[in-house]
């Protein structure tokens, strides 16, 4: 049992899907699915690409201001310029994560967000951490060293997520997807093998909803495939025989769910 | 019993009104307190439809859909650790000298490998020049002894001045980070960079002074050196401090070992970042300026018995407030301990001492 607040490492189960899990003061657990080293090297070359915008941005400025400037002060813009540089390579991070709630442009537009790992917001002193020891996972260079702790990693953290207790999750709107409907619809011979209640768990319920949603966008092989895994299990735990695995699926699923009985005449 | 079609048509129009709160991408705290309020019972609403989902099966889309919201709007309600600048304040007169006191440890160890072998590159290229050359690139060296030949008696352009202050910023901070960062490697990156700093630094100095230029070299560097070379020593110092937790780990895992000192390692690199800052604003503008030798030499007589006062002294009697807030504590922290103000024993020091 977890205290609230407090952030349960993923089982089995969840690390499949690269989820954490959080419990919230509300006593509610709900799970942040993690952002993998792909998603979130998008997120660093939109804000690179920014970043030296800012920077070739003033640079023109700077240069401009010393042709027209006094000669004395010659070099004014280039210690700006310099200065900028180090504010934009150490600070762009943070002010940002500071600014945006745990997220740069860069997150904001992938949809990824920094928070802290017991699922709080981050603060000043976890983000100055994790964009301070960016430099340790920049080594020996191009973040080789931070991907590959991050391959290694459960949770997809880099060196600098480590250190200062922060985790990068994806947030993205879920739609609400329509009833399903199993085509063609079962007929009353198909139906009539069938007991009335079916030995099914909510979670087994999920994951036939999930494999009939999916139907269509495999290769008919490979829908017969996945299939033959689970539908044995099924009609042994039951007692029952099938003939085509998907359609036997089909039909348990909607026995389970009964929506449509009374579509059917 | 309630299916699911009528769950949803139930509840989705508050789901709809809480999406649209929390995806203007704001804070929650920055809107009105109406909002605020609206908002936070939208959020405890939708953790209870999420439960209520889950249980009675209601798919998994809607339990996905439900998720997600809850887990945004969670992110949008529950705002950082508020940033305060009376913090920062306290920081700077007495948490920095605070802190670096307690890991006292870390910063002489972190000095012996800094100033040993910047000792021993200076005595080394001295006896024999070709110990610099070996260390770093013959045309650096060149380079280093003739800008230091004819000294700065004159002074130096304004805009010159501008240009290497920025030099500064971007180069020496950048190291000092640099220092600090690689001690995640079980301590050997600081290790590296503190060595190698002090032996480059050794070497460069043993060169010009070689090379006949050493008053002026040295000189140059005594007005922004004690603020420079000390926070570089501060930075590995607190790299030392980072790798250190991650071996001796006090029957934590490694990285809650690591955890456990993270607010320390916080104020230990700000705090030296402050200090690059300073040293890049004198070695701007200061160190090369056209003052007499005396003056200069003067002004880093002041500045070291400053720093060391503030080292040595500087917030004895007050309490140690963190800038980083007591975190995994879901109640707020006693004031007593968090706000300093509010004990007896602080308020002299805070009302009697100006700035600084």
């Amino acid at each position: 049992m977890t205290r609230p607040g407090e952030f349960t490492a993923s089982t089995d189960a969840a690390a499949l899907d690269t989820t954490a899990v959080i419990e919230t003061p509300e006593r509610v657990a709900f799970s942040f699915e993690l952002a993998g080293p792909v998603r979130r090297a998008g997120a660093y070359l939109i804000d690179g690409l920014l970043r030296a915008m800012v920077l070739f941005i003033f640079a023109v400025i700077a240069v401009a201001g010393e042709a027209i400037g006094d000669a004395g002060l010659s070099g004014v813009g280039t210690g700006v310029m310099l200065t900028l540089a180090f504010a934009i390579e150490w600070g762009y991070f943070v002010l940002l994560e500071m600014l945006m709630g745990g997220q740069s442009i860069g997150k904001r537009v992938l949809g990824l967000r920094v928070i802290s790992d017991d699922g709080r917001p981050l603060g000043f002193g976890a983000s100055v951490l994790r964009n301070l020891v960016r430099a340790a996972d920049f080594l020996p260079m191009m973040y080789a060293l931070g991907v590959a702790v991050m391959m290694k990693d459960q949770r997809f953290r880099r060196l600098g997520d480590m250190a200062a207790g922060t985790l990068v999750v994806v947030e993205e709107r879920r739609k609400l997807m329509g009833p399903l409907v199993i085509h063609p619809p079962p007929t009353a011979f198909e139906l009539a093998g069938l007991p009335h209640k079916l030995d099914l768990s909510s979670e087994d319920l999920d994951a036939l909803e999930l494999f009939l949603r999916r139907l269509g966008q495999f290769p008919p092989a490979r829908e017969v495939e996945l299939a033959e895994r689970v539908a044995p299990i099924f009609a042994r735990r039951m007692g029952l025989h099938y003939q085509h695995p998907v359609r036997f699926l089909a039909l348990l699923y909607h026995r389970a769910t009964g929506r449509s009985d009374h579509a059917n005449p | 019993m309630q299916t699911r079609d009528e769950f949803v048509a139930k509840r989705q129009r508050q789901w709809l009104e809480l999406e649209q709160l929390v995806s203007t991408g704001a804070q929650l705290h920055t809107k009105s307190p109406t909002q605020i309020a609206h908002g936070a019972a939208l959020y405890r609403a939708v953790c209870s439809d999420l439960m209520h989902a889950r249980a009675m099966g209601f798919g998994y889309d809607l339990a996905d859909h439900l998720n997600a919201l809850a887990s945004r709007a969670h992110n949008a309600l529950y705002g950082p650790p508020s940033f305060s600048f009376g913090a920062v304040v306290h920081f700077l007169r007495a948490g920095f000298a605070q802190t670096l006191r307690r890991n006292l440890s870390f910063f002489l160890i972190a000095s012996a490998m800094f100033y040993l072998p910047l000792g021993f590159a200076i005595a080394a290229t001295l006896t024999d020049t070709r110990f610099a050359l070996n260390v770093l690139p013959p045309s650096t060296l060149e380079a280093m002894a003739s800008a230091y030949s004819s000294g700065f008696g004159d002074g130096r352009e304004a805009g010159a001045d501008s240009a290497m202050a920025g030099f500064y910023v971007y180069n020496n901070i950048g190291i000092a980070f640099r220092c600090f960062a690689t001690g995640i490697l079980f301590g050997l990156g600081s290790l590296f960079f503190l060595i190698y700093n002090g032996v480059a630094t050794g070497a460069v100095l043993g060169y010009v002074i070689t090379a006949g230029a050493g008053r002026n070299i040295l000189t140059f560097i005594c007005g922004h050196g004690p603020f420079e070379l000390t926070a570089i020593v501060i930075s590995g110092a607190a790299g030392l401090k980072m790798g250190y937790a991650l071996v001796k780990t006090n029957q934590h895992t490694r990285l809650g070992s690591l955890r456990s000192q993270a607010g320390e390692l916080v104020e230990l690199i700000s705090g030296a970042a402050v200090m690059l800052l300073i040293a890049a604003i004198v070695e701007g503008f200061w160190s090369p300026s056209g003052l007499p030798d005396q003056v200069k030499w003067a002004f880093s007589g002041i500045v070291s018995l400053c720093l060391c006062a503030y080292f040595a002294f500087a917030g004895r009697g007050t309490v140690h407030r963190s800038l980083r807030p007591p975190s995994h504590s879901l109640s707020p922290p006693p004031p007593s301990t968090s706000t300093p103000s509010t004990s007896p024993s602080s308020i002299p020091p805070q009302s009697t001492r100006g700035i600084g």
